[in-house]
């Protein structure tokens, strides 16, 4: 029992992507380490180009060609499953993990009806007959919140609205009970009326099934009302990581603070917005030391030449040299713009 | 006629403005099918006024109309009704053609897309160059060189920058280059229609705090069309909220957030996610916005609304007071 709750459901470790191209190989992900524990919603934010979806990707092992995975592991409630042959990683797809895709139109076949859609991943996963699975995916839509199921089950994808299309979508990714469900900005394709039910949906199955949830968007509100825990990224790389709370209300890293303070937000005065010179390196162009420093007003010497590790804070973790005192004098105290 | 009148006077009045948009089957199916003519209306009667110097935004989900208002403002779509008066022109009387032409400079227009809105085979040098050029502003290549340069150290980037083709920037750079072709022409009212939402969060700060202080400095009065309130919030002086091509609030910017008085305006508000509501609860939305092609009866809104009641379903509300809202204007709900 005990042994159960300890092993995170998804636990990444130093997840490293490359892709070769003809000017070289970029890096898409660095040493991208988290884990998933049961029923959490984990967020994971950063701007385009930090490697949010690469890494939604890379767990599922959608990463084609010319990509890689270079280094790192990835495992499913203990179990490695980064280096499993392509039919394994197949079968645990769908079945033991789910995805939702940020366009609900496109994550569903126009030529068939929903119901034949439903069922056929339902039977694919579970040796229920026909009818026991049209039975189910009824009851899977009503979970979800479409009305009037055993009437709407026999529509075509084009004759819902958006939100209902997700609704469907998210439908689909639970016909196998998986343990984990990735969503690459489930939300961003639909209109904020929408968006708040879709939130409340996901946040509910989380409760009522236990479902794991990592939620990749660039929506900082969105992350602060969904989830328990965020990882900021940038560059590939994690910059902190740790309970939402904390790290909307108060960030650590001089990135996620330039973040948090871009955004507009309803309330408090609207004031100046927190400007972040510059914008993120390209991927064949990251400097050296940390991924951050030609933007940071608080670089110093040492992060210009040395990579700043993930170090504990509290509850969080930070990759930043301000925050790692004791091992040399007077670092963070100088400030060197 | 004199000048000094312009303080009184609203820079931009639009009023009753409609436009309908035919999408009927073609002429074959409505023959052999017998199916119907059918009408959208985008625009369904929207009246507001800009004063000079101020950003007055239009917010609403997709659908609401809000981008058609934004183009029928600045000409590039005939309204099917309704007039636009800016700063005493008429821009559909055909009278005032002559005047127009002298308006047509001082207006300008910043689209959502900064990948779609430049040519990618021109040099931003010309992009920028293009409205002086047509409009004649300066003469001689030499002071256009000048100027273009001038108007890309306004955004903040380099004279160098001209040479360059649009694919060698990024998506916020590309922003400014939108805005600097804006300004070639000295443009007084920028409509924007969705200036940022193809930004990422920390270029999107860059950009409106570019926006913000070019207004002060050169006197700019906005149309900001965006469906990210906390944006509207943080751009605007005054705000107008859409549902299904009508008006359904008019207010003061920070009242809006305060004091929200239409049902919707606060459906709205309890929907959008927002970094100070982490870990609070919120009320759950219910329903979307109906097909436009056959809305429904009376106001629009009435079948999501909280607070309807029969008169709701016959009578479409007219905006008394800034809220077009049966319930509110009679006395039935007291502001919260």
């Amino acid at each position: 029992m005990s042994s159960e709750e300890a092993v995170p459901v998804v636990s990444v470790r130093d997840l490293t992507v490359e892709f070769v191209t003809r000017r070289g190989t970029l890096r898409a992900l660095d040493r991208v380490s988290f884990d998933v524990g049961r029923g959490e919603v984990l967020g994971v934010v950063g701007e385009s180009g930090a490697g949010k979806s690469v890494t939604g990707a890379a767990i599922i092992g959608l990463i084609d060609p010319p990509g890689r995975i270079a280094g790192g592991q990835v495992l499913l409630s203990g179990e490695r499953i980064d280096n499993l042959p392509p039919d394994q990683i197949r079968k645990l797809r769908g079945k033991r993990i789910g995805m939702i895709f940020q366009d609900p139109l496109t994550s569903l076949n126009p030529l068939f009806r929903i119901s034949e859609q439903l069922i056929e991943t339902i039977r694919v996963h579970s040796d229920l007959d026909a009818a026991q699975a049209r039975a189910r995916a009824i009851a899977l839509l009503d979970e979800v919140g479409i009305p009037a199921p055993e009437r709407r089950i026999d529509s075509y994808p084009h004759e819902f609205s958006g939100g209902m299309r997700q609704r469907v979508v998210i439908a689909l990714a639970l016909c196998a009970e998986p343990d984990f469900i990735i969503a690459d900005e489930p939300t961003t394709a639909l209109d904020v009326s929408v968006q708040a039910q879709i939130i409340a949906l996901i946040k509910t199955l989380c409760r009522e099934r236990g479902t794991s949830f990592m939620l990749v968007t660039h929506d900082m509100g969105v992350i602060a009302e969904t989830v328990d825990r965020v990882a900021v990224m940038y560059a590939g790389r994690v910059a902190e990581i740790g309970p939402v709370r904390d790290v909307v209300k108060q960030p650590l890293h001089p990135y996620a603070q330039g973040l948090m303070g871009a955004i507009p937000s309803l309330e408090g005065q609207a004031q100046r917005l927190v400007q972040i010179p510059g914008s993120m390196p390209r991927l064949s162009a990251i400097p050296p030391g940390c991924a951050f420093n030609p933007r940071c007003a608080q670089a110093f010497a040492r992060c210009h030449v040395e990579r700043p590790e993930l170090i504990a804070v509290g509850d969080r973790r930070v990759a930043c040299h301000l925050y790692d005192q004791p091992s040399s004098g007077s670092a963070g105290a100088e400030i060197v713009s | 006629m004199s000048k000094r009148a312009d303080d009184e006077l609203p820079f931009v009045a639009v009023r009753d403005l409609r436009r309908v948009f035919d999408v009927s089957k073609p002429w074959l199916n409505r023959v052999i099918e017998g199916a119907p003519r059918a009408y959208l209306k985008a625009v369904d009667g929207v009246s507001f006024e800009i004063r000079r110097g101020e950003t007055f935004a239009l917010v609403g989900e997709s659908g609401s109309g809000k981008s058609t208002v934004a183009r029928m403002v600045v000409g590039l779509l005939p309204p099917s009704a309704g007039t636009v008066t800016i700063d005493g022109v008429s821009m559909n009387d055909a009278e005032a053609a002559q005047q127009r032409q002298q308006l047509r400079r001082r207006i300008q227009m910043i689209f959502q897309d900064p990948y779609a809105s430049l040519n990618p085979r021109w040099r931003v040098g010309n992009i920028i160059a293009e409205p002086i050029r047509a409009f004649g502003i300066v003469e001689g290549e030499a002071q256009i060189k000048d100027r273009v340069g001038e108007l890309l150290r306004l955004v903040g980037l380099h004279p160098d920058d001209s040479r360059k083709f649009p694919h060698e920037f990024s998506g916020g750079q590309r922003q400014r280059i939108a805005i600097a072709r804006a300004l070639a022409s000295d443009a007084e009212f920028i409509v924007c229609d969705e200036p940022t939402s193809a930004l990422d969060v920390s270029v999107q700060a860059q950009i409106l705090n570019l926006m913000r202080d070019l207004q002060e400095r050169l006197g700019l009065t906005y149309l900001f069309i965006s469906h990210n309130l906390a944006v509207v919030r943080h751009m605007a002086s005054r705000i107008g909220v859409m549902y299904l091509g009508r008006l359904v609030e008019v207010s003061e910017g920070k009242s809006l957030f305060s004091n929200p008085r239409h049902p919707y305006t606060r459906l709205l508000l309890d929907a959008v996610p927002d970094v100070a509501m982490v870990g609070k609860a919120r009320e759950a939305v219910k329903g979307e916005i109906p097909n436009p092609i056959a809305p429904p009866p009376g106001c629009t809104f009435h079948p999501r609304c909280p607070l309807v009641f029969e008169r709701c379903r016959i009578e479409n509300p007219a905006i008394i007071d800034g809220v077009a809202c049966h319930a509110v204007n009679a006395g039935r709900v007291v502001a919260a």
